[in-house]
């Protein structure tokens, strides 16, 4: 019996060895880390973390830090997104940050408000044509940018073969120069009202949030979501067995750029201005939310839920940093070991497995 | 022979140099609000003076901005204009720039080595000791103004490897250690790294810590502008705080006009940018040129934004 079911390979099913889904360990380690804060917080400063300890507002929660931990990681969330998708196939995508930076200052360009209290936009780009358009406008031309930037990224990689680290490599150069280009440098500001209102208060995380759960089911339940496991997992034999792996780069490229493209739409509108600075190292803050989240860098394996899961451990570490009175260069450190942290307990976990 | 052609022929090319002078400016970075109008005073001013400005964008790296300075060097120019990506590492550009005889200008951050400065270096800025002592007597005074016997205030820092950063804030302190300001407490001070969006989130981290607060003060306007779209976000009357920044940029000039943003102060980056280009040109024709050359920083509030307006 023993014999034959080890002949059988993986194929056989055993119930005992199934392991826990990767997206309750990162559960798991979101709930540890956010009592670990609760616990130092009375324990040293005599605050609570979570829980409101305010006598003018009557919340069980404190509900401002359970907002500001969502919204400050929303927009690299909505980045993370897209990144997964890429990383599920096996790639990797490096230009996402710096099309931020080109989408939010080409779209705020489009969306500038032809009167600032009263007086001409003294950071006008265009003529007063260009003014006043609707919030339509800046939103297409800023989506199209991403359609753009992920049109070339996976024509690239799929018709010329050239691994996908250096073609977003050479986006993410050619984008933040582009960035600088567009205006020599000065920032774009005054948007108007309506596109103003699009990354208002809490707007980044209900996009998020909607983001997230319809690229969860897209992964979950379609066949373009079977596709892109299947092609992390073995390329060779996804091809054999009939997928258009090339046309699907291609596709998860250009979502993954105009998912980007929407997060610099978002970034540019809750800020109210667009730097050509704007978005840097977003990229690899989205690819560590999605590897602390258990997307294997390897392909093939990994999850929306896990990304989102991943982005709030973010989003914990610097509420609870500013919470705890605690600098800046703390936060990096830590968030360093935890990314590399994920990656080893990953691999512990995938060898025990294998091994039995 | 062959010795004095090529003698012959550098003479020639210094000569033609001469006429039209050569400089090369190394910028931290392009991408900042700031800098950009610096930058495009300095270049305004060589255009109108006929002079080649060969701009580099150091993109906030120290080892790229060594090099640009050395490449300038190589290529002979007649002065360098260095804007520091990190004030703490001026010694290797003053020491490479003396050695190839080449004059060099820093620009708006003050090198560590400013008071050791060889005679062909000078130091053209504004000086940083007035701008958070402005903003803060600024602040104190406003907050007498509304009768508070004592305020707390948070602290928005810039990047704490520049040298403005840590004298804005070193302003700040100093300013509330005089008995006249002592009412004022910091009840916190984190880095924004001078960006908006980094300002905006920790400000609604502050927010969220519930402790009653006064007034923000942040090393500069961006982060200012940061905080009050916090705030406002989170529903703060805005007549109830005071807000500082520092650089009267257009946006915070709009700020203040809408009501928001209480205190800035006015840097000439223009004049800093034409200012610094003047220094380089004398000291390439062998002039003397002040080791320091300050340009005067400017309290900006309601009453006189008026003045202001269409300077940065």
């Amino acid at each position: 019996m023993a014999q034959s079911a080890q002949g059988l390979g993986g194929l056989t099913y055993d119930a005992s060895k199934k392991a826990r889904p990767p997206e309750l360990n990162v559960f798991l380690a979101l709930v540890l880390i956010v009592a670990a804060f609760e616990a130092i917080g009375r324990l040293l400063i005599g605050d609570s973390f979570l829980f409101n300890t305010r006598d003018n507002v009557d919340t069980l929660f404190n509900q401002q830090r359970l907002q500001i931990i969502i919204l400050q990681v929303a927009i690299v969330g909505i980045i993370a997104i897209g990144v997964t998708q890429v990383i599920i196939t096996g790639g990797i995508d490096l230009s996402s940050g710096s099309v931020v930076g080109a989408t939010a200052m080409v779209a705020m360009s489009f969306a500038q408000t032809a009167l600032v209290n009263g007086q001409p936009n003294p950071k006008a780009i265009f003529g007063p044509g260009f003014m006043d358009l609707p919030v339509i406008v800046p939103v297409v031309v800023g989506l199209a940018c991403g359609l753009v930037a992920g049109l070339v990224n996976g024509a690239l990689i799929a018709y010329t073969r050239i691994p996908p680290f250096i073609a977003t490599l050479g986006m993410m150069v050619f984008a933040r120069g582009f960035s600088r280009w567009w205006s020599n440098g000065n920032p774009i500001s005054f948007p108007t009202e309506s596109y103003a209102a699009i990354g208002r208060g809490m707007m980044p995380v209900v996009i998020f949030v909607a983001l997230a759960v319809l690229f969860h089911c897209v992964m979950t339940y379609t066949r373009y979501g079977k596709h892109c496991y299947a092609i992390g997992s073995n390329e060779a034999a996804a091809r054999m067995s009939g997928i258009d792996v090339t046309h699907h780069k291609v596709l998860v490229y250009t979502l993954a750029a105009m998912l980007a493209a929407l997060a610099a739409i978002v970034l540019s509108s809750k800020n109210l201005t667009a730097q050509a600075g704007m978005g840097v190292m977003y990229e690899l803050d989205a690819i560590a939310m999605a590897v602390i989240g258990g997307v294997s860098l390897s392909g093939g394996r990994g999850s929306i839920l896990g990304t989102v899961l991943g982005a709030l451990i973010f989003g914990v570490i610097i509420s609870g940093f500013t919470f705890l009175k605690l600098d800046a260069y703390y936060q990096e450190m830590v968030k360093g070991v935890i990314i590399v942290a994920a990656v080893v307990l990953d691999q512990w976990r995938q060898r025990s497995r294998l091994q039995g | 022979m062959r010795r004095t052609v090529i003698v012959a022929g550098l003479a020639a090319l210094m000569g033609t140099t001469a006429a039209a002078q050569d400089i090369g400016v190394s910028m931290a970075r392009f991408d900042d609000n700031f800098l950009t109008v610096l930058r495009v005073g300095m270049e305004e001013q060589a255009a109108s003076l006929g002079v080649n400005l060969q701009v580099e964008d150091a993109q906030n790296d120290v080892a790229k901005q060594l090099d640009q300075i050395n490449n300038f060097i190589a290529s002979g120019v007649d002065a360098i204009i260095v804007n520091a990506v990190d004030t703490s590492a001026t010694q290797a550009m003053s020491d490479a720039a003396a050695a190839a005889g080449v004059p060099l200008v820093y620009v708006n951050r003050e090198p560590i080595n400013v008071d050791s400065l060889p005679d062909t270096q000078a130091f053209v800025a504004s000086n940083e000791k007035d701008s958070g002592t402005l903003q803060t007597q600024e602040v104190c005074r406003l907050f007498k103004e509304a009768g508070k016997a004592e305020a707390n205030v948070y602290v928005i820092m810039g990047e704490l490897s520049n040298q403005a950063a840590v004298m804005r804030t070193q302003d700040i302190k100093d300013v509330i250690g005089t008995p006249d300001c002592s009412f004022i407490k910091i009840i916190d001070e984190q880095t924004s790294n001078w960006q908006r969006d980094q300002a905006q989130n920790l400000m609604t981290n502050w927010l969220s810590t519930g402790t009653p607060f006064d007034g923000v003060i942040a090393n500069n306007d961006e982060s200012a502008i940061g905080a009050i779209q916090a705030l406002k976000a989170a529903g703060v009357d805005m007549a109830s705080v005071v807000v500082a920044g520092i650089d009267a940029t257009q946006d915070a000039l709009a700020a203040m006009q809408a009501g928001d943003l209480d205190v800035t102060v006015f840097q000439d980056a223009a004049g800093q940018g034409a200012g610094s280009l003047d220094a380089a040109i004398r000291l390439s024709k062998g002039e003397s040129v002040d080791q320091k050359v300050y340009i005067p920083f400017q309290l900006v509030t309601p009453a006189n934004i008026g003045d202001f307006l269409a300077k940065n």
